[in-house]
């Protein structure tokens, strides 16, 4: 007899964030899918979790969506606790660690990715792996096609092989302005979708900025 | 691993430009994680054709050699250079021919034709179907990766320097994001006019 | 005097028996390891007023048609409905939480505060929770219902997995209904060009199809309409709903099993 397996493969499709000097931009697909059915198109996979923080977690879905609701009651208790002081990234990041790990032995399937505004003013992307190891980058993308954007971040956002061409030295690393970022984001999500048979439809961008929140819709490729 | 493709590891490229393809691969050889070479070429030149094999080591220098000697005897008997068309048909046979005890190859075919002077790229699979492409074709271990950066930065119509700094970021990046490809990178760039430039790329040796 | 050390400070075997060491190599109680008796495919489709649910009245038992007249829709409050597929016992005991939830709301607060978005939150923690404890309610839900007048319609499975979509299917339905509901409604917002009678009429086609190709379904379903009239939802749940127009000309070409004269 087979056991019964709690993980499936029902996912949003792929998802990505981009930290500036002074913005932090979070995208994902809407497209929602179970090995290769559409179930939706419009299931947006970017969380709005308060004090200026939003998350993806590309994986298990049902699993993300645990994660999230997780992390909005911390954050409630948080507040309650604190006489409603907003919860900085740093600690949201380290929250959310350990939600993950406190799931060690039947472990939460996704990648989280966290945006929000650092303290000092900065943008600030974190990501994490299913059992809550994580880091604060300057890009990070996850879910399926994260193994088609990664790269091209690498090389777009930390300026990877790309050599100065005065002095041949590798070019110098200097912050993205907004608009850069967001047509970057565009470019890599086109062209996910052109390869990435589970990512498509519409692409939903969340762009952070000191003075609040701005979404922004794209359509992407819908077969 | 235990899937013969992915033992040695090992990706390549191929790219159309204007009245110009380029095909670049990487030099690394390995045994599952252990890298035992930096210098291990996966581009071969049949005339005025370049082909690439990735995949399992002693598979792409079998088939490369063999190919080889069919392209010599095709030229002694037909008396003319053969074109890209042909040597990908020939490539894809020769692999179908083995359709039920495969060659572990992925292949890639890069020309052009010399009368019509048309740009040529052709990828396959291990038992010979053909993917005739109209921008670039890729293939090894690092597919995904090449295919994320190749979508984003190819453009139409390339200058063969353009081509060549195109062709090169794709592969370097995309090496850098897979364990089993890299230690440096081959570019050809073959132009219409028979120029062709051979560049090596230096690359991180991790 | 034992004189094997790894038997000291242990229960005597002559007093106590032998250790009973079985289940070290048995694995976790569970309760569906699989569906029994099941119902198969549910589907549904939002239109510019409402939504439309429907699910055929089979329950199986493996390849026999078991019970023929198995209600598979569930009316929860006042203006929500929800379309049950797989095992036919799970769907009973979801039947007895939804009757609680009614109970429990309905003591401080009239029950009509319940809306499909509640329904469906609270089902999909139930399902998460089943599924974590590796006793799954073996089950796909399609609930349909209002949220803040517009229509809503969510799916959940047996995983706790869950989406809202302007068509949404379970089963053989999401390869065969789906293509046909999604021609009227693609993605959201389509729906408002969409009337209760196209909606109507595209999901009796779906059901046709699903009739004709799945194996498991009956040409008798319950076919559920929750529209909104002047701000107040109406629902309305058609019983023994017949395929009608049915065709089976091509059966006669098919050759090669089953009784023929040639």
């Amino acid at each position: 007899m087979s056991r019964f397996n709690p993980y499936g493969d029902s996912s949003g499709g792929s998802s990505l964030a981009i930290a500036g000097a002074d913005f932090a931009i979070l995208a994902g697909d809407t497209r929602h899918s179970t090995g290769f059915s559409i179930d939706s198109r419009d299931q947006s996979q970017i969380a709005d979790l308060g004090d200026g923080l939003f998350l993806t977690s590309n994986g298990f879905s049902a699993d993300a969506k645990q994660l999230v609701d997780d992390l909005r009651t911390q954050i409630k208790w948080y507040h309650h606790n604190n006489n409603d002081h907003k919860l900085s990234i740093s600690a949201a990041a380290r929250t959310t660690m350990m939600l993950l790990y406190g799931k060690r032995f039947f472990p939460y399937y996704v990648n989280p990715i966290m945006i929000g505004m650092a303290d000092d003013g900065t943008g600030a992307v974190y990501s994490f792996d299913p059992l809550g190891s994580y880091d604060r980058e300057p890009s990070r993308a996850a879910g399926h096609a994260s193994e088609l954007l990664m790269p091209f971040l690498d090389n777009q956002v930390t300026f990877a092989n790309q050599l100065d061409p005065q002095t041949g030295e590798p070019r110098k690393r200097l912050d993205l302005d907004l608009q850069t970022a967001v047509d970057l984001v565009k470019d890599a999500f086109t062209g996910a979708a052109e390869r990435q048979v589970q990512v498509g439809d519409t692409l939903e961008i969340v762009i952070l900025t000191k003075d609040g929140v701005d979404r922004q819709y794209y359509d992407l490729r819908r077969d | 691993m235990s899937n013969p493709s992915e033992i040695n590891g090992g990706s390549a490229v191929a790219m159309i430009g204007k009245d110009c393809v380029a095909i670049a691969c990487d030099l690394r050889l390995g045994l599952q994680s252990v890298t035992v070479s930096g210098d291990f070429e996966k581009i071969f030149q049949y005339g005025g054709n370049f082909v690439a094999f990735t995949g399992l080591a002693t598979d792409v220098q079998t088939v490369s050699t063999e190919l080889r000697q069919k392209h010599a005897l095709y030229e002694m008997v037909e008396e003319r250079s053969m074109e890209p068309n042909t040597a990908a048909h020939l490539v894809s046979s020769m692999l179908y021919s083995r359709r039920f005890a495969p060659w572990f190859v992925g292949p890639l075919v890069a020309g052009i034709n010399s009368t019509t002077g048309e740009p040529y790229v052709c990828s396959f699979d291990s038992i010979g179907s053909m993917d005739v492409s109209h921008d670039f074709v890729v293939t090894g271990t690092a597919t995904n990766q090449l295919y994320g950066m190749a979508e984003s930065l190819y453009e139409k119509d390339m200058s063969p320097e353009q081509l060549f700094e195109t062709i090169s970021q794709t592969l370097l990046c995309a090496a850098d994001r897979d364990a089993i490809t890299g230690s440096g990178g081959l570019v050809y760039v073959i132009e219409k006019n028979g120029k062709v430039t051979k560049k090596l790329l230096k690359s991180r040796q991790d | 005097m034992q004189h094997t050390q790894e038997k000291w400070g242990r229960p005597r075997d002559d007093v106590y028996g032998p250790y009973d060491a079985s289940y070290l190599n048995s694995e976790p109680r569970t309760q569906t390891l699989q569906p029994t008796v099941t119902g198969t495919s549910v589907i549904g489709m939002k239109f510019n007023n409402g939504v439309v649910i429907a699910a055929d009245n089979l329950a199986s038992y493996g390849s026999l048609r078991r019970f023929i007249d198995q209600e598979r829709l569930i009316k929860v409050g006042s203006e929500t409905v929800v379309g049950v597929g797989g095992d036919v016992s799970d769907l009973q005991t979801i039947e007895e939480i939804m009757e609680g939830l009614e109970i429990s709301e309905s003591y401080d607060e009239p029950a009509q505060s319940l809306t499909a978005p509640n329904i469906h939150s609270y089902l999909q923690r139930i399902m998460y929770k089943r599924r974590s404890k590796l006793d799954p309610l073996w089950n796909a839900l399609v609930i349909g219902g209002f949220k803040n007048d517009e229509p809503y319609l969510a799916f959940i499975d047996l995983l706790g997995t869950t989406y809202t979509a302007p068509a949404v299917a379970s089963g053989f339905g999401s390869y065969l209904a789906i293509p046909i509901l999604r021609k009227l409604v693609d993605r959201e917002g389509d729906q408002q060009n969409v009337s209760k009678e196209q909606a109507v009429d595209a999901i009796k086609e779906a059901m046709k199809v699903l009739f004709y190709r799945d194996g498991r379904a009956l040409d008798k379903y319950s076919l559920a309409i929750l529209s909104k009239k002047d701000g107040k939802p109406d629902v309305e749940i058609l019983k023994d709903v017949r395929v009608e127009n049915q065709n089976w000309s091509m059966a006669k070409q098919i050759k090669g099993f089953g009784t023929q004269d040639e």
